[in-house]
């Protein structure tokens, strides 16, 4: 019997063998390719994800919608528990209110007398988280908004509340965000009251660790977390948590951002900073500036090739 | 027979296809946006081999190699990497599988765990060889003991629900020869 089939397939198994061949060496030389061109590669794959992705909202955003609604359901069962809470919040809330209130009044005052200019580039788009990585081992969400929309590789993405992670990766109309808790992310911080740098690396965990810290004596569980701007891919001064330690004495970061429910994401345009290229004149500068007045433009897309 | 019919390996290995893009939209579903304690198993992989194992004929090489380079693409996988080992995995299985055909449930497990951790383990290896940084051991581990967990009921679900079985003795194909 075995025989029989030996040679009745014949004909088909060498042709068999050798698609098989073809396939496996595509695979393996797409592989290699990803491997010694990432950047060309991983642009391909923002251009397969920028094709298929989209054609899946219109399932995707019912079914989510369902299953969002079914667990707000469960969650009405402890409805009572949940408005105490929220009242005891919302009486915070109007004390914090009144004290943000004075201080805005008091900034804008400060801000007058010294005629301080804030940029007005700082502006942001809002997206909406269209699906999540797909694998348990990257945290990352694809957005709706792409290059149409003016985005660049390197922006900080927030939610309403803190920092959420960087735009890494942009198609035609969809984006891919690096969560703060992706391994690959790495992100300068301050701890706020004692102005310690360290970094907030992601480790696929819910609270991202502390790492590069100058001191950690001078910082303690409850400090504000928020980005430095070193290195300037980062706008400074974004909250990204709270400083908590962890039962192995590891210093961490409670992350600000609802991490459970990302659905609106805010990209912060971010044109980066000016940079200094030459070195300087030592002695004396060659050339009297006319007109120091006259402000350059920053560049606008170093930042974005070197993101 | 319907069986018999040309046809029916084409709607099967659509099927196939069609499973798989439901099992990557599942994936991609932005429900769980924070780091999860448990980890989804690898569906795909499973199908593949249960599939594979059953009848070879619904899941060709092209189709699995190309529905699983897809997913490397979205899942920000090593593309080409996975997709290229679980096709050796499925046709390690495909070979064996006309000589399997009357071996134990149990047994088709257990070989089918070994191909698992073999994929799993020979794609670490690969991916140290290349200096790629792989993912945490224990997240690996979990997952594959996920996906071997719930082989069974993938094979269940394609026996009675899809109707992919073991030729019986005597069956021939489109052409009359036996499978």
């Amino acid at each position: 019997m075995a025989k029989d089939r030996a040679q009745s397939e014949d004909f088909t198994n060498p042709l068999k063998r050798l698609l098989l061949g073809v396939v496996l060496l595509c695979l393996f030389a797409i592989f290699m390719v990803w491997r010694i061109d990432s950047p060309r590669v991983e642009r391909f794959r923002l251009a397969v994800i920028d094709r298929v992705v989209p054609n899946f909202d219109w399932a995707m955003v019912p079914v989510t919608g369902t299953i969002n609604l079914v667990r707000d359901f469960q969650s009405y069962q402890r409805i009572y528990q949940q408005n105490q809470e929220l009242r005891r919040e919302l009486q915070q809330m109007k004390s914090w209110k009144e004290a943000a209130l004075q201080l805005e009044q008091e900034n804008a005052r400060l801000l007058d007398l010294n005629s301080v200019r804030l940029d007005p580039r700082l502006t942001h788009v809002t997206g909406v988280v269209m699906a999540d990585s797909g694998s348990p081992f990257r945290q990352s969400v694809l957005l709706n908004v792409g290059r149409r929309d003016g985005l660049l590789d390197g922006w900080a993405t927030m939610d309403g509340l803190g920092l959420v992670g960087r735009i890494s990766g942009v198609g035609e109309n969809a984006s891919r965000v690096i969560l703060l808790t992706d391994t690959t992310s790495r992100i300068p911080a301050v701890i706020q009251p004692s102005g310690q740098n360290a970094l907030v690396v992601g480790d696929n965990t819910r609270s991202p660790p502390i790492d590069f810290l100058e001191n950690p004596d001078l910082v303690r569980p409850g400090d504000r977390v928020v980005s430095s701007g070193d290195g300037g891919v980062f706008p400074a001064g974004l909250v990204i948590g709270q400083v908590a330690k962890d039962p192995g004495g590891r210093l961490r970061v409670r992350l600000s951002a609802d991490y459970e429910r990302l659905e609106f994401l805010r990209v912060l345009r971010n044109y980066g900073a000016e940079r200094i290229e030459d070195t300087g004149k030592l002695i004396r500068p060659e050339a009297v500036p006319s007109n120091p007045e006259t402000p350059t433009e920053p560049e606008q897309t170093s930042e974005a090739s070197d993101g | 027979m319907a069986e018999h019919r040309p046809a029916r390996v084409w709607v099967m290995r659509s099927l196939y296809l069609g499973l798989s893009f439901f099992i990557i939209f599942l994936h991609l579903l932005p429900l769980a946006t924070g780091p999860n304690r448990w980890i989804a198993p690898d569906l795909m992989m499973a199908l593949t081999f249960a599939w594979a194992m059953r009848r070879p004929e619904y899941v060709s090489a092209i189709c699995v190699g190309s529905i699983i380079l897809l997913a490397d693409f979205l899942f920000q996988r090593p593309p080409g990497l996975t997709a290229g080992l679980i096709v050796v995995g499925a046709e390690t299985l495909r070979a064996r599988a006309v000589a399997n055909r009357d071996m134990p449930y149990f047994l088709e497990w257990a070989s089918v765990a070994g191909v698992m951790i073999g994929v799993v383990f020979a794609q670490r290896l690969l991916l140290a060889v290349f200096f790629i940084p792989a993912p945490a051991l224990g997240l690996v581990l979990q997952e594959l003991m996920m996906t071997i967990a719930l082989y069974p009921i993938v094979v269940m679900i394609s026996h009675f629900v899809f109707n992919v079985r073991r030729p019986s003795p005597g069956e021939v194909d489109a052409f009359g020869q036996r499978i």
